[in-house]
């Protein structure tokens, strides 16, 4: 063929690879690792119905996204034969045990879950005792990952992202005085108020106020009225999404203009979708950014989209992060339940949708907490 | 042998579960054979699981003296509600003491003690299968027992017609406080039992919806057979793992059957296979 | 402050006041506790929703949707309740009945909706609100406070003045003798569980409305808060639920402004406790205690 035209057909194949070369994970090729042919199942446990269901539905249609992936090779498992086993623990604390038990005895090489904390205070004992590798992908309290030597997580821990919310907003903001408003009978949320109390006196915050409600609670008046007469600089907030986005909505009904903010339950585009322009300017401390350019994230937020007509959310992103972990794991040749924990233990690096990850001494996420504030559209970075 | 061994290393936790669920039951089946529709039950298991894990946790009791002091106490807890409800009857009781469990319930998540939401971690796990079983076994045996007495009929009559029993000199005000406290205490065993094999307990466990489904497990094995009450509770305890292959419809079929025993079977499962007994 | 507070409490109240009736209706006509009542308070909300969805008005999609709680009800009855009429069960096995079904329709809406919550997009719901001096609330607050205001009128009025109102009267005071001055009880009680199931349906559309949240389990909280309310206004009368829903709402206003809010439920509860103890008919109840 004419030289201009080979030459431009070159360019364009070269320009074709870049974008794959940094989305990260290769496009249509699979590699050949040491568990090639392999069969590896994984052992997952999502409160996909009941009370926990909004964020174990998120967290099962991210796993049957890396499902289809590893099919597509968009998901790299090194020739292995990598199934996720995803089980529905209902919210039922009996069921988190009985499904435990069923993973550590049936041959199962890793377990990721459960969703909620308090199910991994009830269940990873049973992992420990059974030797079984867990990583929490939604557990956020303390002491989860002291349960045992092969209990890791790759959520960000409350404890870990609350301390840079507040040092960036008071940077920001300059506030002297908070209220705070948290959920006080649901651990993720009441250990969210609990921590930003304690870090924001020490930051030498003044709390002029305190307010609870119940996880369910629709309304939120009475509270928000003597927020407002309390006249604070800043609201916290230590809600998930739905009693979230109802605050928010109804401080802006009573003419409450105060900066607010809150933790990880927050970061979710449902918030917008609900509270409308009264949620702008709230700010978020958390562990993802939907909009990150991290591994093959922008990639994962569109093919999440286009498969189940909803955005995903941090549970979905932090669940999809753990089957890209998996899937490395067992690229690099841990294919059974002995050689899951080594593996997690050694782990230099992960790539994923939530950006490198790696685990510190104590097993948590060694990464950095993203203080995002929540826009038109979204989210933004917070400046 | 070794397929013994395997199926109890692979479902353990469950035969603990149906164990447990089946102690509160029986619960549930004392009070019930009086008339007594005193829906307390899980406030008195909680109070036992919180007091045996205090103790556990913090002073370092082993498990029967913890066990017992807890039992003792959701017992006196017991004692105590039947006095303000003693003039109460059917709906009425029950809506009382459903409110009475929801403070208690309410009470936990606020005190720090009982670590409030974040409930209390760490329990030893020493509440093993032989445990619960055996304190199965002992409660059933002293039930069976206490059926043979003269008090056991003076509970029936009750049940059948209260002004009849209060006519022929039975002390109504006695027999409806001793089955609210036997239910207390076997609620309380369960309680502490089921603190140490979870490992962690929050007041959540013990809310309203546990409640609905210990008497959906009366209703279910037949309201005035405690072996009944047993069975039922064994066989809905273990329904969610069976019927797993179906998904998102596992809770339409708790409802169904629910309503299909309900409305064909109203002695409950003890009924059809015992016949028309009271 | 205080005055805003006061105002909370009264739409809070108007909520519960609007559910209770229906509760409130059923258990004074048939000794039933519904536990399936909050279900329909849900569905109601839902259908409404999905009519908004697809098109249709709010003026249409509203009383279509409670239109269709009160037919549930009907089916509801003759399903769940009917069949152990005949038998004369004990007022136990309705009450689980009743659970059955909650978990039926519950089990229905999470498999059509799914468990995430919805939203209406209606223009009015982001309207700004409205200020009367220092007190701010919104049209909803008020639609829903003149709704139930509305209703528990209407629905006295139906009671003393008309047929059917007199013929559930009768059969709420004594089944067998309606029956014998020659009153169709199953048509009085269809009836009534169409009235009632049509009033929680109200209740769940307004709720939605007020909250601009529609999900399944949005009916867990108020089905507890509900008894909350019919013991403390006594079991089987209207205006005692009405009046009883408007100080369980105060009370619970008026428990966090004082700083009292991880208590408020408790404080509900208490007052239940406290009243069933001392006066079980609750405010308004007519009905001594019976026996069940």
């Amino acid at each position: 063929m004419k030289r201009p035209v080979f030459y431009a057909l070159a360019l364009a194949a070269a320009c074709a690879l870049i974008p794959t070369a940094v989305v990260g994970p290769s496009l249509a090729a699979t590699t050949k690792g040491p568990a090639a042919g392999k069969t590896v199942k994984i052992g997952v446990i999502a409160d996909v119905t009941g009370s926990a269901a909004v964020y174990g539905v998120q967290q099962k249609d991210a796993y049957d996204l890396a499902t289809d992936d590893l099919k597509s090779g968009l998901l790299d498992a090194g020739g292995a034969n990598l199934t996720f086993d995803v089980e529905d623990s209902a919210s039922d604390g009996n069921q988190v045990a009985n499904l435990f038990q069923k993973f550590t005895t049936d041959g199962s090489a890793l377990i990721l879950g459960p969703t909620l904390s308090g199910e991994a205070r009830k269940g990873d004992p049973i992992a420990v005792q059974a030797k079984t590798a867990v990583v929490g992908t939604s557990t956020t309290a303390d002491g989860i990952t002291s349960l045992g030597p092969c209990v890791f997580r790759v959520s960000l821990s409350e404890a870990q992202v609350i301390p840079a919310t507040i040092a960036r907003t008071k940077a920001v903001w300059k506030y002297k005085t908070a209220a705070i408003i948290y959920g006080d009978d649901n651990a993720f949320t009441k250990t969210d108020g609990d921590i930003f109390k304690t870090q924001l006196e020490k930051a030498g915050v003044t709390i002029v106020d305190t307010e609870t409600f119940h996880i369910g609670d629709k309304d939120f008046a009475a509270s928000l009225t003597k927020i407002k007469a309390a006249k604070p600089d800043v609201i916290v907030l230590g809600a998930l999404a739905e009693e979230a986005e109802k605050i928010i909505q109804q401080a802006a009904t009573q003419g409450i203009k105060t900066h607010m903010m809150g933790g990880n339950g927050l970061n979710s585009t449902k918030i917008y979708d609900y509270a409308g322009p009264a949620a702008a300017g709230v700010v978020v401390g958390a562990a993802w950014y939907i909009n990150g350019n991290y591994a093959g994230n922008k990639s994962f937020v569109e093919r999440f989209k286009k498969k189940y007509g909803t955005a995903p959310d941090q549970f979905g992103a932090q669940a999809y992060a753990a089957a890209q972990l998996a899937a490395q794991l067992v690229k690099d040749g841990a294919a059974t339940k002995d050689a899951m924990c080594p593996a997690l233990r050694d782990l230099r690096v992960a790539q994923t949708v939530l950006g490198p990850i790696a685990f510190d001494p104590g097993r948590d996420v060694n990464a950095a907490p993203v203080i995002l504030q929540i826009v038109k559209g979204g989210f933004a970075y917070f400046h | 042998m070794n397929v013994l061994a395997d199926f109890y290393a692979a479902h353990s936790k469950l035969i603990d579960q149906v164990g447990i669920d089946a102690l509160l039951a029986l619960s549930l089946s004392i009070s019930l054979q009086a008339g007594q529709l005193a829906l307390a039950q899980a406030a008195f298991m909680g109070v036992a699981a919180y007091i045996s894990a205090i103790l556990a946790l913090d002073a370092h009791w082993s498990l029967l003296p913890a066990m017992l002091v807890a039992a003792l106490c959701s017992t006196i807890v017991a004692g105590l509600l039947a006095l303000p409800v003693r003039r109460l009857r059917g709906i009425f009781l029950a809506i009382a003491t459903i409110a009475f469990g929801e403070i208690v319930r309410i009470v936990a998540n606020n005190l720090t003690i009982s670590g409030g939401a974040e409930g209390l971690s760490g329990i030893p796990a020493d509440a093993t299968t032989p445990w619960i079983y055996g304190t199965l076994v002992v409660v059933s045996i002293a039930l069976w027992l206490f059926s043979r007495t003269k008090f056991a009929l003076a509970i029936a009559l009750v049940r059948e017609d209260e002004n009849a029993a209060r006519g022929v000199g039975v002390d109504v005000g006695l027999v409806r406080f001793t089955t609210l406290a036997i239910g207390g205490t076997i609620a309380g065993l369960a309680g502490a039992l089921y603190a140490h094999s979870n490992f962690f307990i929050t007041p959540a466990d013990f809310g309203f919806g546990r409640m609905e489904q210990i008497l959906v497990w009366c209703v279910i094995g037949g309201i005035t057979s405690p072996l009944g009450a047993a069975i039922g509770a064994a066989l809905l305890t273990i329904l969610p793992e069976a019927i797993r292959f179906l998904a998102d419809y596992r809770d339409f079929v708790n409802g169904a059957i629910l309503l299909v025993v309900v409305l064909f079977a109203p002695q409950g499962l003890a009924g059809i296979r015992f016949g028309k007994r009271g | 402050m205080v005055g805003q507070q006061l105002v909370n409490g009264l739409f809070l109240g108007a909520v519960y006041a609007l559910f209770a009736i229906g509760y409130t209706l059923v258990f004074g006509v048939l000794d039933i506790l519904n536990l399936a009542h909050a279900a329909i308070f849900m569905l109601a909300a839902f259908a409404t929703w999905s009519l908004l969805g697809a098109g249709a008005p709010l003026w249409l999609a509203a009383p279509v949707a409670i239109a269709g709680a009160g037919i549930l009800g009907i089916i509801l009855d003759r399903i769940a309740f009917a069949p152990l009429r005949r038998r004369a069960a004990p007022n136990l096995i309705p009450l689980i009945s009743s659970i059955g079904m909650a978990i039926i329709f519950g089990a229905i809406a999470r498999a059509i909706y799914g468990p995430d919550e919805r939203k209406f997009t209606l223009g009015f719901l982001d309207a700004a609100p409205l200020h009367a001096g220092p007190l701010t609330f919104t049209i909803v607050q008020l639609v829903i406070l003149g709704s139930a205001i509305a209703f528990m009128l209407g629905l006295a009025w139906v009671m003393r003045a008309t047929a059917l109102g007199r013929a559930i009267r009768a059969v709420a005071e004594d089944r067998i003798a309606a029956a014998l001055l020659g009153i169709d009880l199953e048509r009085t009680i269809g009836a009534t569980f169409f009235i009632a199931s049509a009033l929680g349906g109200l209740a769940g559309i307004l709720t939605a409305l007020q909250y601009n949240s529609v999900q399944v389990d949005m009916g867990a909280q108020i089905e507890l808060k509900g008894l909350a309310v019919i013991v403390l206004g006594g079991m089987g009368s209207i205006t005692g639920a009405v009046i009883g829903g408007f100080v369980i709402g105060m009370v619970e206003t008026l428990a966090i402004a004082l700083g009292l809010s991880g208590w408020s439920d408790a404080i509900s509860y208490g007052v239940m406790f406290v009243i069933l103890i001392l006066r079980p008919t609750g405010l308004f109840g007519k009905r001594t205690l019976r026996t069940a």
